[in-house]
C-alpha cells in the first residue's frame, strides 16, 4: 500500500473529487474490517463499524497532518471509534472459564486439539477487561509493533507494555485451567 | 502456556475475514450522502454575545441583591410572618417568572427570524 497514493487521493478528495475516496476505501477496507472483527467477532457488525470509521475519516480528512503517514492516523481514528462503539453496545462476553472445555481433561495435552487451543486463546482474550483486551488486539493487529499499537490507542508505550504484560499474565493464569496445568508448570 | 505460544496464536490471523463484495459501494454511498448533506449551521456567537453578556450582568445583579437582602432577613426573621411580607416573595417570584417567559419568547422570536432570513 503506497503512502503516495493515499496522499494523492486525500488531496483529490479535499479539492472536491469525492470519487477519489474510493481508492482509500479499496486499499484499507480489509485492515479496517478485520480490526473491527477482532474487536467484536461479528462479521456484520464489523462491516458496520468499519463503514462508520471510513465515514468519520472522510469527515475529518482535513485534520490529517501531512507530516505523518496516513495509515496510523486512520487506524487511530478507527480504533477509537471501535472502542467507544463497544463501550456503548458491549459484545456478549463469556466468562474465561467458559471459553473452552477440554474433550478429555485426563489426556496429556488436556484433551484439546491445536485448533481448539487456538480458539480457546482467542476466545479468552474476549473475557479480559477492556483495557487489556484492547491492548492485546491492537498489539497483534499491528504485528507486535509497540509504537504503532500505542499510537492507535493514544497511550504512552510504557503504559501499553504494562497492559500487555498484565493481559498476557491474566490469559496464562486463566488458560492454565483449560489447557492443562503441566504446561504452566513447564513455564515456571 | 508461554508468551511465544500466545504470540503465535494471536498473531496468526487465521480468523481474518474478507469484506463482502458490496462493502466499498456501501461506504461510497454513505460518503456521497454525507457530501450532499448541508453543513451544520454554526452557532451565532457574535449575535449571542450581547445576550450572554446581559445574562451574566443580570446574574451578578441577582446574586448581589440576594446577598444584601439575606443579611437583614436573617437579623429580623419575625417580619416575614406578617401577611403583606409573606406575599412579597410570591409576587417577586411571579415577576421573575413573567420576565423569564418574556425573555424566552423574545429569544425564540429572534432565532426564528434569523432562521427564516437565512433560508
Amino acid at each position: 500500500m503506497s503512502a503516495a497514493e493515499d496522499q494523492a487521493d486525500v488531496e483529490r478528495v479535499l479539492s472536491g473529487d469525492i470519487s477519489a475516496f474510493e481508492g482509500i476505501v479499496r486499499r484499507w477496507q480489509s485492515p479496517l474490517v478485520n480490526l473491527a472483527y477482532r474487536f467484536c467477532r461479528d462479521r456484520g457488525r464489523a462491516e458496520d463499524m468499519a463503514q462508520e470509521a471510513f465515514l468519520r475519516a472522510y469527515r475529518f480528512l482535513d485534520k490529517w497532518r501531512r507530516d505523518a503517514a496516513f495509515s496510523p492516523w486512520l487506524f487511530a481514528l478507527a480504533a477509537n471509534l471501535y472502542r467507544s462503539e463497544l463501550r456503548r453496545i458491549p459484545v456478549g462476553t463469556v466468562s474465561i472459564d467458559e471459553v473452552a472445555e477440554p474433550k478429555d481433561p485426563g489426556a496429556p495435552d488436556g484433551g484439546l486439539e491445536q485448533e481448539d487451543r487456538d480458539r480457546a486463546v482467542r476466545g479468552a482474550v474476549f473475557a479480559l477487561p477492556p483495557k487489556y483486551r484492547e491492548a492485546l488486539i491492537l498489539f497483534y493487529f499491528h504485528d507486535m509493533d509497540i509504537p504503532a499499537a500505542a499510537r492507535s490507542l493514544g497511550l504512552p508505550e510504557g503504559t501499553l507494555k504494562a497492559r500487555l504484560f498484565r493481559g498476557r499474565d491474566m490469559l496464562r493464569r486463566k488458560l492454565a485451567r483449560v489447557l492443562g496445568a503441566p504446561r504452566l508448570e513447564e513455564v515456571q | 502456556m508461554t508468551d511465544d505460544e500466545i504470540d503465535r496464536i494471536l498473531a496468526s490471523g487465521h480468523d481474518d475475514i474478507l469484506p463482502t463484495s458490496g462493502f466499498v459501494e456501501s461506504v461510497m454511498e454513505a460518503v456521497r450522502d454525507e457530501a450532499l448533506r448541508p453543513p451544520p449551521i454554526p452557532f451565532p456567537w457574535k449575535r449571542a454575545l450581547p445576550g450572554l453578556a446581559a445574562a451574566g450582568v443580570a446574574l451578578v445583579w441577582v446574586l448581589v441583591v440576594g446577598i444584601t437582602q439575606l443579611g437583614p432577613a436573617a437579623e429580623a426573621p419575625q417580619l416575614t410572618l406578617r401577611l403583606p411580607s409573606a406575599l412579597a416573595p410570591i409576587l417577586d417570584a411571579a415577576a421573575w417568572t413573567v420576565a423569564a417567559l418574556l425573555l424566552t419568547l423574545a429569544s425564540v422570536k429572534l432565532s426564528m427570524r434569523f432562521v427564516t432570513r437565512r433560508t
